[in-house]
């Protein structure tokens, strides 16, 4: 009665001097808080007043138009390199007559009748040491592989000469583009994940080629291998120098498809006796059929199947797991049936928060510190947990397996030194198991 | 004079002038929360900082049906809470001893026998666990489950903390208390 008298008086007493007290604050503060307003309201969309967004917007539409102006002068230049194709013409004939070949590819029918007279008299003029016929058929032959251009298509370009006189160039001036090439090889490739793949560079002659794989990666050599890790769509690119200083840019396009994993669980209410029926819980990501094999020489296709084994025995499980790209992932677990997967494990010394309790509950994620006494453990059902002191007297109990001990005894922190655990927990299966040993708590 | 409604309706749409208002019309009694949380006044000025930030910033979410007073110090004794998780690690707790074995014979105060300034005093040097949860429990009037879910911890723990608060306060209070008679006595 008497402490509750206190408490009251304790209770009133504060409530009525310092419930509504009053406390004048220091000047500085209130300029301090305006200037963080005014801060916090530059970073807020405000369409009154002058903010970030506004000067970000005339920050962006500056740059739009610089890259604007700076790429149309760029353009400009590719639409009129006459001299530099002479020049190309006479120094490097090899990949040139590769471009001229690709060329037709990307011309619609229709289009070539549009003639620029100068291009005409340009190409003409130029002395252009065209290869054999059967080189250059080679040529388009290999593309046409890539591109299955239709046979008659490609001999009507034959019959009117395409490729050796100067039409596809003009449709190359005409648009602005840079000449295409299909110089990758394999030029469509798709495949699990890691997928390794080994490109070709086809052109014959070069200075420099660069290859850029679309995750980031990229190569100087003239045929790299290269490893695709994520899942996705790359397009690879590369870009080649021939001798003249002429970029010839191709590119493939690469599918890598993400690998299936397998993994499985036993759902085991007892051990594995002869006619249980048990259920295997399927944890796999990322596949579409599934492949069980029981280890008894019985297998099933089923997601989660459950199997009933007839006699005593050592059985591997196998899982196979399949994706819609036929790739594929594997798990076994051997022995499935035996009780090795019901244990309870306790470490030998914790480090505990110095800062204050953190209440014991733990995931083995948020616990790398050591800093929650707690064990390791598959199969547990019921579960209890004592801590002594070295004199024998009980500082913490457990019921609950995710609470461990933080190293506090009523809110404060106990001494450094050695305590006595003790556990008694029932597994699954429903044996009783019993276990002490002692920790040692350290101090930070 | 503007009213609370008005400067409430300005506030919202982030007028400085009424955001100036409001704060002069209220950071003296949020302050005094503040106060009540923090282990000194520069600390309690921090929190108010917040405080007004979150005010100006979420006065729109405020309805109206309650006392505008009241969800201002509700907001007030929210911010000092985030402080006080903010603040946990990297706050040394206080040796306990020097707190278990406070006896004391006192078993009533009067009233207006210590000013608020020592009150405050007495909180301030308070370990921040203990003064967070006496003003809990004790000055707001909060119930130590709902104390408990406010600041993370046991409901036992927050049992503990206020009756281990009480205890110091009181020793406190009493040494006060003590000193201040003595002092009347000589003069």
């Amino acid at each position: 009665m008497k402490t509750r008298k206190k408490d009251i008086n304790l209770r009133e007493l504060f409530r009525q001097k310092l419930e509504y007290a009053e406390v004048i604050p220091d000047a500085a503060v209130k300029s301090n808080l305006m200037r963080r307003v005014a801060r916090k309201e530059f970073l807020r969309f405000n369409p009154a007043r002058l903010n970030i967004y506004y000067i970000g917007g005339i920050l962006i539409t500056g740059i739009t138009a610089a890259v604007i102006l700076f790429s149309g002068a760029r353009n400009s230049d590719i639409i009129n390199p006459l001299n530099n194709q002479d020049k190309l013409n006479k120094t490097d004939t090899s990949s040139y007559i590769e471009v001229r070949a690709v060329q037709p590819i990307r011309t619609k029918p229709g289009i070539s009748n549009v003639i620029h007279n100068e291009l005409i008299r340009s190409t003409k003029v130029s002395p252009l040491p065209v290869k054999s016929e059967s080189e250059v058929s080679k040529v388009v032959e290999s593309h046409q592989r890539v591109t299955s251009f239709p046979t008659s298509l490609r001999n009507s370009f034959s019959k009117n000469g395409l490729f050796n006189e100067a039409m596809p160039d003009k449709k190359k001036l005409q648009t602005g583009f840079e000449p295409e090439a299909f110089l990758i090889e394999p030029h469509d490739s798709a495949g699990c994940a890691p997928l390794k793949i080994r490109f070709h560079n086809k052109s014959t002659s070069f200075d420099s080629c660069r290859w850029t794989f679309g995750d980031g990666g990229y190569s100087d050599q003239r045929d790299p291998e290269w490893i695709f890790d994520v899942e996705g769509e790359y397009k690879v690119v590369l870009e080649v120098i021939n001798h003249a200083g002429k970029d010839i840019i191709s590119t493939a396009s690469v599918t890598v498809h993400p690998r299936p994993q397998a993994h499985f669980e036993i759902a085991l209410e007892k051990t594995g006796t002869p006619n249980d029926e048990i259920r295997f819980l399927n944890y796999s990501t990322n596949a579409v059929r599934f492949k069980w094999d029981f280890g008894d020489g019985s297998a099933s296709e089923i997601f989660e199947p459950s199997h009933i084994y007839t006699k005593f025995g050592n059985y591997n499980v196998r899982l196979v797991a399949l994706s819609d790209w036929g790739c594929s992932d594997s798990v076994t677990v051997f022995n499935a049936l035996s009780g090795s997967q019901y244990f309870i494990n306790f470490p030998n010394a914790f480090i505990p928060n110095a800062q204050g309790p953190s209440g014991g509950y733990y995931s083995l994620k948020s616990d790398e510190a050591a800093q929650v006494f707690h064990p390791s453990y598959s199969g547990v059902s019921d579960y209890q947990l004592k801590i002594f002191s070295k004199l024998g007297i009980q500082i913490f109990e457990s019921n609950d397996i995710n609470l461990g001990w933080d190293g506090y005894n009523y809110g404060q922190l106990c001494e450094p030194g050695v305590y006595i655990w003790k556990v008694r927990v029932k597994f699954r299966n429903g044996e009783p198991f019993i276990k002490m040993g002692d920790v040692t708590l350290l101090k930070k | 004079m503007m009213s609370d409604r008005q400067i409430i309706e300005l506030c919202a749409k982030h007028d400085r002038k009424a955001q100036q208002v409001l704060y002069d019309k209220y950071s003296h009694l949020l302050l005094g929360v503040c106060l009540r949380y923090a282990s000194d006044k520069a600390e309690a000025e921090d929190i108010l900082q917040d405080c007004f930030l979150k005010i100006f910033y979420n006065i729109k979410d405020f309805t109206g049906s309650g006392s505008f007073i009241g969800w201002l110090r509700k907001v007030a004794v929210n911010t000092a809470i985030t402080h006080y998780h903010k603040n946990l690690k990297y706050r040394y707790h206080i040796e306990i001893e020097e707190y278990v074995s406070i006896e004391t014979g006192v078993t009533s105060f009067e009233e207006d026998f210590f000013t608020s300034d020592e009150l405050y005093k007495v909180l301030n040097e308070l370990p921040t666990g203990y003064r967070t949860v006496f003003n809990l429990y004790a000055v707001e009037g909060y119930k130590h489950k709902e104390i408990a879910e406010m600041l993370g911890i046991d409901t036992n723990t927050s049992k503990s903390q206020y009756s281990r608060a009480k205890a110091v306060i009181r020793g406190k209070l009493e040494k006060l208390g003590k000193l201040k008679s003595s002092y009347s006595e000589n003069s």
